[in-house]
């Protein structure tokens, strides 16, 4: 049985505060990994994901080691961006299975992605630029 | 007619004349025996002739004239005179072996096959040999079949009825019981291989040949099945249908040989009709007004264009002329500076009446520079037109160029900066100055706006997800980015091709841009449809109107975007009552 994971938050608070932060820690921290081909990005979202509380446990610059690392890692978030060299992201996220939900990222805007955002099975969809812990719980507990 | 050529006829009908009162006086024959030999040999001499006065170099004609003295000397070997018996008997079967080389060479004169060479040798040699070798032994007592008992042979050198006899049917064996047959097969095999024009020249002289080779058979059956000896023996009343059979083909070779000519000079006059008018024929109905002229409907005309240095066809598109074979030939003709001016692509068979193509070609001469005109203008547009779409094309492949370098470089790191910014705000957290978080704050504000704009300018150079997902997709983004109500009534789920994709979704794009600039409209709608092999885009306001392709609105840009890839855009805006754009765009899928 797994434990139940949550997002602590103040109710009404845009921000986490660091009494969240710490909350999580002691509780549990969310696994991510992130797969993109910038390494830039990838190391920028490292950084502020694991600031805010997430634990990144891999990186992947292509979706074949991407799914290869989500099947041996079994994280909780796999952050996806919708333009890999090899596939696309939808197609990582309709292949990834078990336990991990995939949220999708992209420099575009969410109009410019399209329906198959909603159908490859991710459990949503964020643009790089409003990245955040805060975003990316909200995601995985069914807000948009 | 020649001085030859007229001794020749008059000795033809003096020998006819002499035939007939060999047959109906001499061996009492009633009139109608009596008239096939002179009848046979006098067709032969007169077709003949004919074919020799009007294709000097072609062979059939002497053919022809030789086998009709060689039919008209077979009556001889009924003559009491041992000369005339001698002379008869030796060449009389001469005829045989001309038919089968005069049906083997038409129409050329020329035998060019392997095995029908080798036939009409061997024809000739088993039609002079057996029946030379014969006389030398003949003495008049044996029994030999068509000859007039107890004339000796005058080269007899030792009588000897046994080998006479032999001989006798070892000719029969030979001659009509192996050649005869080779013969039927190699007209066969000749009809079939023939094209389809070659087949409708040969078919009335091969089936003379076949009608007339009947005999042949009845004559080996005959020797070799003589009844009541045999089951499978003809009978024998059967031979005097199978001898008026052979007769109606003897006579009909020559007349068909002599019609084959006639109608190649009626299909020269045909083309001298053909000059009177052709300055009526527009470009396009040359190739089949000249193919209607040499009687070849598979005939084809290419073009010399001197700029592209090859050969086109009437719209201009680039042919290769087949290499001269069985099946097609080329005949090319030249201006009257010796330029190439056309290639006549035709049947084989046109090359044995080379004056009918020469007349034609000549006939057409001024239609075929005015049509090489046209193929040489159609030819240059259609280079425009490929230009235009390879510009069209370069355009928008250096916009998806653009909108990547925008999404791979600029955007990727200025969203990094964001990220890195937010990062560095979350770590200084509430110990930083006030003054620093709000510096930081703005800096990433900033940076979103800029990322923000970016994507616009991004997605306005070229949308990623129409190359992505395609127009469907596409129209729906644009929809929802539209600050007005647009409805999507029609939009295909299928991919098209990238170019109809792109032109189609700027054509939506644009109408939308106006309609929310300019048309003060209240709602949208969009419709793209496939129908009849054109994309069909259409979108429609309720706004102010008047507007054209003209009108500086970005629509005749569109305009010649849509035309470059064959299609059109219509713009009807009445003042007062909308715009409706439609673009059509050819595609095949």
């Amino acid at each position: 049985m797994l434990p139940q994971l949550r997002c602590p938050k103040k109710p009404g608070s845009a921000l986490w505060s660091r009494a969240d932060l710490r909350a999580t820690i002691g509780v549990m921290r969310r696994t991510v990994v992130i797969v993109d081909d910038h390494e830039q990005f990838r190391r920028s979202a490292r950084n502020l994901l694991e600031l805010e509380g997430f634990d990144v446990v891999g990186e992947a610059a292509n979706g074949a080691s991407a799914l290869v690392l989500v099947d041996r890692l079994e994280p909780d978030v796999a952050l996806v961006d919708i333009g890999l060299p090899d596939m696309t992201g939808f197609e990582v996220s309709e292949r990834i299975g078990g336990r991990t939900r995939v949220v999708l990222v992209s420099s575009r805007h969410r109009v410019d992605v399209g329906r198959r955002a909603r159908s490859c099975g991710a459990a949503g969809f964020v643009t790089k630029d409003e990245l955040a812990g805060e975003r990316l719980c909200a995601l995985l507990e069914g807000q948009t | 007619m020649k001085p030859l050529r007229l001794a020749l006829l008059v000795l033809g009908v003096a020998l006819a004349i002499v035939d007939y009162g060999l047959l109906r006086d001499d061996l009492h024959q009633t009139v109608l025996r009596s008239l096939p030999a002179p009848a046979v040999g006098l067709s032969g001499i007169v077709a003949g002739l004919v074919a020799w006065s009007r294709r000097p170099d072609n062979r059939l004609g002497p053919l022809m004239v030789a086998f009709g003295f060689a039919w008209l000397i077979r009556p001889w070997q009924y003559s009491e005179s041992g000369l005339a018996f001698t002379v008869s008997f030796a060449l009389g079967w001469l005829g045989a072996a001309l038919f089968a080389h005069i049906a083997l060479a038409y129409p050329t004169g020329r035998v060019t096959d392997r095995w029908e060479r080798l036939l009409v040798r061997a024809g000739y040699v088993v039609a002079l040999a057996f029946p030379t070798v014969t006389l030398l032994f003949y003495d008049g007592s044996a029994d030999v079949k068509y000859v007039r008992p107890e004339v000796p042979s005058g080269i007899l050198v030792h009588a000897n009825d046994t080998v006479v006899e032999i001989l006798d049917k070892g000719f029969v064996l030979v001659m009509w019981g192996v050649l005869a047959p080779c013969f039927v097969a190699l007209v066969i095999r000749k009809l079939v291989r023939a094209t389809p024009r070659a087949r409708r020249v040969l078919l009335p002289i091969l089936l003379a040949a076949l009608i007339a080779s009947l005999r042949a058979f009845y004559e080996f059956l005959l020797t070799f099945l003589t009844p009541p000896a045999s089951p499978l023996a003809p009978p024998p009343e059967l031979a005097d249908n199978l001898y008026w059979w052979q007769v109606i083909g003897q006579i009909a070779l020559p007349l068909a040989l002599l019609a084959g000519l006639l109608s190649a000079r009626l299909a020269v006059a045909h083309v001298g009709d053909l000059m009177r008018t052709l300055d009526r024929v527009p470009p396009r109905e040359l190739r089949p007004a000249l193919a209607q002229a040499v009687g070849d409907p598979s005939l084809e005309i290419a073009f010399w264009l001197p700029e592209r240095h090859g050969y086109a066809d009437a719209d201009g598109r680039p042919v290769t002329l087949p290499a001269d074979g069985p099946r097609r030939a080329v005949t090319h003709l030249a201006d009257d500076d010796g330029a190439p001016l056309a290639a006549i692509v035709h049947d084989p068979s046109l090359h044995d009446e080379p004056e009918l193509i020469e007349a034609a070609g000549a006939a057409a001469r001024l239609a075929l520079e005015n049509a090489r005109l046209e193929a040489e203008l159609k030819a240059q547009l259609a280079r425009v037109q490929e230009s235009r779409v390879r510009i069209v094309a370069a355009g928008d492949e250096q916009r998806r160029r653009i909108e990547r370098d925008i999404h791979d470089g600029a955007q990727q790191r200025l969203v990094a900066l964001a990220l890195e910014l937010r990062a560095a705000q979350k770590r200084l957290g509430t110990d930083a100055p006030p003054e620093l978080d709000q510096v930081l704050a703005g800096a990433v504000d900033e940076l979103q706006l800029a990322v923000g704009e970016l994507r616009e300018l991004a997605r306005g150079v070229h949308p990623a997800i129409l190359t992505e997902d395609g127009l469907a997709a596409a129209l729906e983004s644009l929809a929802d980015r539209t600050p007005l109500p647009v409805r999507i009534l029609a939009a295909p789920e299928a991919r098209l091709p990238a170019p109809i994709e792109g032109a189609a979704y700027f054509v939506a794009c644009e109408a939308l841009a106006n309609a929310v600039k300019h048309a003060g409209a209240t709602s949208i709608t969009i419709r793209a449809e496939q129908h009849n092999g054109s994309l069909v885009v259409e979108v429609a306001d309720d706004g102010i109107g008047g507007a054209s392709i003209g009108g500086g609105s970005g629509l005749r840009g569109l305009a010649d975007r849509i035309e470059a890839h064959g299609g059109r855009l219509r713009v009807e805006s009445p003042v007062g009552g909308g715009t409706h754009v439609i673009g059509e765009l050819p595609c095949a899928s």
